[in-house]
């Protein structure tokens, strides 16, 4: 091992941004978010509700029509799950002063939960089973973003 | 199954900044595990690395690793998940009947690369990576807080655990030498830094640099290299549903399913009574409960009962598992070492006494979407 630590960094050389395609499911549950909408999908066996929305159901392993078996849910849901982290993923490095409050929240009518900040609140506040609405983006681009977040109701 | 048999093995000392290029810390696995077995590089048939695009900043990085790793004029081939599922691959080529000897070598080196960023490339594009909300550090703290509420477990339940795990740690000389800590508290535990809330920074298998190396061979040939081998007696492999939302965090049905494969091949049929000795690769400290009562060591909630210091009722990382050190594509690959280790009687320092038949699991993913296990035993 040497003392010092040589090192060639990789700063703008390669630059490779990739465009994806949500597909067709995720692009209609898109446009509702951005009229201010959660919608999700029912499984056509099993009648789990997913938010998002998706194809195919792995317990079953069914295709989900797209045609079909949409469920148009409430903007409300409840806490179940929370944690707290000082870290914002890209800089480890730098801890930041503010507290990131994140939750795991299952729309009323759904039975997956999704991952938003919790706004708002004090992490003292935070209880599991909490009901909370989401905190609507002024203006909506049609994507995740358009959610804030959840505020207690 | 078919035996096939561990005949070498080497792993470099672990560092959270190595500060010597991966490739010399590659050629030293590799050539470590050639040397121990008394081999020469001729008699490589095959050779299965593990490494990352992503953490090598590179792609198709294997082809970089020809000459180091053992792949110059070989049959080679990569896995891009953890060294344990490598390992399957192994032992598959091995099973094909066309490979006298396999090596299986994994790692990479953090203090390079910004792990959890690159981390956040297993997240879904078009949903989640987008706020990245969800990535590796978040959903520890989601895994840790849903075991505590399903079972009531306490902060103090797995503070233990880290602190078992640092201690085993002081014990074996490749730890990382920050993971090293035979004063350790259930206090120091609980009382440093949030990592993700209630995680805390001493309850994480922290990144390093490091790589390992294994040796596989067939029967007859195992019994000609070695008077020592490590049978491969079951594996089994599954995985959980990507999206957190969908899954249970505070269980792992994937670990429970690969974990009833291995045994039925194995035919072990009371797993926390036959099994003398686990080595479990734990992100973070609670995914050691979560782990162990998947495979059946402990009812569901009950982790933090069993006696699973060295020489316990049922010996539970130690090396001091992953918290001992946690070079990526290399951990589940030194836990089946580590275990290889306790059945040849060389884990000196933390050695289990008449450590018969062991388990080494490996894992992928986020709140370890994806398990294997292997059941290994000694012995000819
Ligand atoms: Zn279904």
């Amino acid at each position: 091992m040497s003392e010092d630590k040589v090192i060639v960094a990789n700063r703008g050389l390669v630059r490779a941004d990739f465009n994806f395609w949500v597909g067709r499911y995720l692009d209609k549950f898109y446009d509702n978010l951005e009229n201010k909408k959660v919608i999700g999908n029912k499984c056509t066996k099993c009648g789990a509700v997913f938010v998002p929305p998706r194809k195919v159901c792995g317990e079953c392993n069914v295709v989900i029509p797209l045609e079909e078996n949409w469920v148009d849910l409430p903007d409300t849901g409840t806490v179940v799950n929370y944690t707290i982290t000082p870290y914002r993923i890209n800089d480890r490095t730098l801890r930041k002063a503010k507290n990131l409050l994140l939750g795991m929240v299952q729309i009323d009518g759904s039975n997956t939960s999704i991952v938003y900040r919790l706004l708002d609140l004090e992490p003292s506040e935070v209880k599991i089973g909490m009901k909370v609405k989401i905190d609507w983006a002024e203006k909506p681009k049609g994507d995740p973003s358009d959610i804030k977040g959840f505020v207690k109701v | 199954m078919e035996k096939v048999g561990i005949v070498g093995y080497y792993q470099v000392k672990m560092y959270s900044d190595a500060n010597y290029g991966r490739y010399e810390m590659i050629f030293e696995a590799v050539r470590g595990a050639i040397d121990m077995a008394g081999l020469k590089k001729k008699d490589i048939s095959t050779v299965i690395s593990c490494t990352n695009d992503y953490y090598d900043g590179r792609t198709i990085s294997n082809c970089f690793t020809v000459e180091v790793g053992g792949g110059y004029m070989a049959d080679e081939s990569k896995v891009e998940m953890d060294g344990a599922h490598a390992v399957l691959y192994g032992l598959m080529r091995i099973l094909s009947g066309n490979h006298k000897l396999a090596v299986i070598w994994g790692g990479s080196m953090p203090s390079c690369f910004p792990y959890h960023s690159t981390r956040l490339y297993e997240t879904d594009p078009t949903w989640e990576r987008q706020l990245a909300y969800v990535n590796d550090i978040t959903s520890a703290g989601f895994q840790m807080r849903s075991y505590m509420e399903k079972y009531g477990a306490s902060a103090e339940d797995i503070a233990k655990v880290a602190v078992k795990n640092h201690k085993n740690a002081a014990k074996n000389p490749l730890a990382v030498a920050e993971a090293q800590n035979s004063n350790i508290t259930i206090e120091d535990v609980l009382n440093s830094d949030i990592y993700a809330d209630p995680v805390t920074e001493l309850m994480v298998a922290q990144p390093c640099d490091g790589v390992a190396a294994l040796l596989l061979a067939p029967e007859r040939q195992a019994l000609k290299i070695t008077d020592n081998p490590v049978w491969i007696t079951g594996v089994g492999y599954s995985q959980d549903a990507y999206y957190l939302g969908d899954r249970n965090l505070y269980e792992s049905k994937s670990m429970e399913m690969a974990g009833k494969i291995a045994f039925e091949s194995a035919g072990i049929k009371n797993p926390q009574k036959e099994i003398d000795v686990a080595e479990l690769f734990e992100s973070n400290a609670h995914e050691e409960l979560i782990l162990s009562e998947a495979l059946g060591f402990a009812d569901k909630g009950k982790g933090a009962t069993i006696n699973s210091d060295i020489n316990g009722e049922l010996s539970i990382n130690p090396s001091g598992g992953a918290i001992s050190g946690n070079p990526p594509c290399a951990t589940g690959l030194i836990r089946i070492i580590e275990a290889a280790k306790q059945l040849r009687g060389e884990a000196h320092g933390y050695q289990v006494n008449n450590a018969k038949k062991a388990v080494a699991s490996g894992q992928i993913g986020m709140c370890a979407q994806n398990n294997i296990v292997f059941v290994l035993e000694g012995g000819n």
